[in-house]
């Protein structure tokens, strides 16, 4: 048994589970939720909710069938794709550990591509408005210890990070809070009851559209003591909720803004900010892709913009901060995400008929490598093979390899794909 | 409590696929208590007389567990780890469980989360059976996809 291992099932990046190896495969791993579980277990036969297949070996797509090749092979296929692209786009990522993260942004620089984060829409503004605002920041061992306030906002946490209630935020104990649950005031906002609100006194519900007037109502009550114009149920509540907080944090989901999350973040910063002047507070994404938050490390690092970069404009290096139009790709590479899950059954469609090509590196079979023109089987991150993750609290965490895979790992076969244009070995 | 290896001990290990999957996943679903050993067709052979017998005997009695009063609904469970954390017998007697992390693998636990569930160890240990006066219903009261029925 191999104890303290890392899961990467999700942004939480528990660090408790349990693995049982038989040779080369694992055979139980206690301590994981069922959401982890799928990463360890694939051919998971005894729960069906869940069974995702391993892909084996490369595979080219020649008049619409699927055939398996070998990977120099398919090197070579994906060579043809690289070298006649105008517009390439690399997407995804945030499932991808931070080196294999790092070859996709070199292979994005070398490839003149523009790279996208899977996230993008939600995820970039938040590090906009961190950058622009400096708050507080701790790491989630210190709100287990410390926090008496807790907020999900438009987070459902049993369903996306479904330990994080128990190793962080609500029903852990710690130094300060040995009661757990019963003395932290525990909050949530969404438009509609989940798991979640079970132990969530207030639960705000509200309407899709009422987002941000409940967040302009707590600007008024706090920040400017004084009534708003328009009050959304539950504001009142809130109000003393946060105002009685002597150590807290605000975990935000995608729950309620589908859309441009721009103005979400920047209201949530501006509350934690004036928190801030009086009591430790931090704002967090709940990250539910394990690595989504060492990509925007990466990108701040590299690029010094959390949006998306542009290697490919005339003008030299642009970043994007609205999502990228498909009807100007010509040619995808995507990894750590399945993109065709999220799109439109029409933007698909527009995809196939434009003749788009596609290449995907991933450890499943899923919706993007059943349409791939060329698909790279890769090793799992934190199990066949070592990586490095960021925790969604921002701390780099080292996974490490549990069994053996013929599979390579991810940032070779981009630095593979890298060396094709004309790029150094990598690594 | 039996663990996957110490079954897997006591199965044929030649993953004949018979029982429709590996003979480690029929050992996890033996410890979850989803099959018995008289579900393995290839222990019915007489070169495995005996390993039925042995494989009840460490898997303990699996009536006993139910008549005892927890059941959880593995179809509804998401392995949150919640009643792990908020039971009444671990808040003294696992630390690890009350911090909110995954017990030790030594730790003796009423349940502990397994393959994405929670599977009970040591049904014993719950506080229900041993004080009757006050009875504790933490666990299924916290749970919340409402898997765990206290009877
Ligand atoms: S909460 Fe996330 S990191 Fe923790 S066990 Fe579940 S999937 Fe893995
Ligand atoms: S039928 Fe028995 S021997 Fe065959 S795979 Fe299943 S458990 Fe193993
Ligand atoms: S009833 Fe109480 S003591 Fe028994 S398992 Fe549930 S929480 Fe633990
Ligand atoms: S609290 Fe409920 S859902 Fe969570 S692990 Fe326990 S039984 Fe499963």
């Amino acid at each position: 048994m191999i104890e303290s291992v890392i899961c990467t099932g999700c942004g939480c990046l528990c660090d408790d589970l349990d693995v049982t190896v038989e040779g080369d495969r694992v055979i139980e791993v206690a301590n994981v939720c069922l959401w982890g579980v799928n990463k360890f277990i694939a051919t998971k036969k005894f729960h069906s909710k869940k069974d995702r297949r391993r892909l084996l070996a490369p595979q080219v797509r020649r008049k619409g069938r699927a055939f398996d090749i070998s990977y120099d092979a398919a090197l070579e296929e994906a060579g043809k794709i690289l070298i006649q692209a105008r517009r390439p786009l690399v997407y995804g990522l945030t499932n991808n550990g931070s080196w294999a993260q790092e070859a996709a942004l070199r292979l994005a620089r070398r490839w003149q591509a523009r790279l996208e984060p899977g996230d993008l829409a939600f995820m970039a503004p938040y590090y906009e408005a961190l950058a622009r605002h400096g708050l507080y920041w701790t790491p989630l061992e210190e709100i287990r210890d410390e926090a008496d306030t807790i907020l999900f906002w438009g987070a459902n946490p049993i369903h996306s990070c479904p330990r994080h209630v128990v190793r962080y935020s609500v029903f852990s104990r710690g130094r300060f809070t040995e009661r757990g649950a019963e003395e932290r005031q525990i909050a949530a906002v969404d438009i509609y009851p989940t798991e979640t609100a079970k132990f969530c006194k207030p639960f705000i519900q509200i309407d899709p559209g009422q987002e941000l007037e409940l967040l302009q109502g707590l600007a008024a009550h706090l920040i400017e003591g004084q009534e708003p114009p328009k009050r959304v149920k539950g504001t009142k509540k809130l109000v003393k909720l946060l105002s009685e907080a002597s150590f807290g944090a605000i975990f935000v989901g995608r729950g309620v803004s589908y859309g441009p999350a721009r103005k979400l973040w920047e209201g949530l910063a501006r509350l934690v900010v004036w928190l801030n002047t009086r009591v430790p507070f931090s704002l967090f994404p709940l990250a539910s892709d394990f690595n989504s938050v060492g990509l925007y490390h990466l990108l701040l690092r590299e690029t010094g913009s959390p949006y998306a970069p542009d290697f490919g404009a005339a003008s030299g290096l642009s970043s994007h901060p609205t999502p990228v139009d498909w009807r100007e790709v010509d040619a995808l590479l995507v990894t750590g995400a399945d993109l065709f899950w999220f799109m439109s059954e029409d933007q698909v469609q527009a995809l196939k008929e434009r003749r788009v090509p596609i290449i995907v590196l991933s450890p499943f079979a899923n919706r993007t490598t059943a349409k791939a023109q060329v698909v790279f089987p890769v090793a799992l991150s934190g199990i066949e093979t070592e990586e490095v993750a960021y925790r969604m609290d921002g701390l780099p965490v080292e996974l490490q390899k549990l069994i053996s895979t013929p599979l390579r790992p991810d940032h070779q076969v981009l630095a593979d794909l890298e060396q094709i244009l004309g790029g150094s070995t990598g690594g | 409590m039996a663990t996957v290896e110490e079954v897997l001990e006591f199965l044929p290990r030649t993953d004949c696929g018979q029982c429709g999957m590996t003979c480690a996943e029929f050992a996890a679903l033996l410890v979850s208590r989803d099959l018995s050993p008289e579900d393995c067709p290839v222990l019915h052979e007489p070169e495995y007389a005996g390993f039925i017998e042995a494989l009840h005997e460490i898997l303990g009695p699996a009536e006993a567990a139910i008549t005892a009063g927890m059941l959880i609904d593995q179809d509804k469970c998401n392995g949150c780890g919640i009643c792990v954390a908020v039971c009444e017998y671990h808040l003294g007697n696992c630390d690890e469980a009350r911090l909110g992390r995954g017990p030790r693998p030594q730790d003796k636990v009423v349940f502990h989360v397994v393959n994405g569930t929670a599977v009970v160890v040591h049904q014993e240990l719950c506080t229900r059976l041993v004080q009757a006066a006050e009875k504790c219903n933490k666990c299924a009261d916290h749970c919340p996809t409402g898997a765990i029925t206290l009877v």
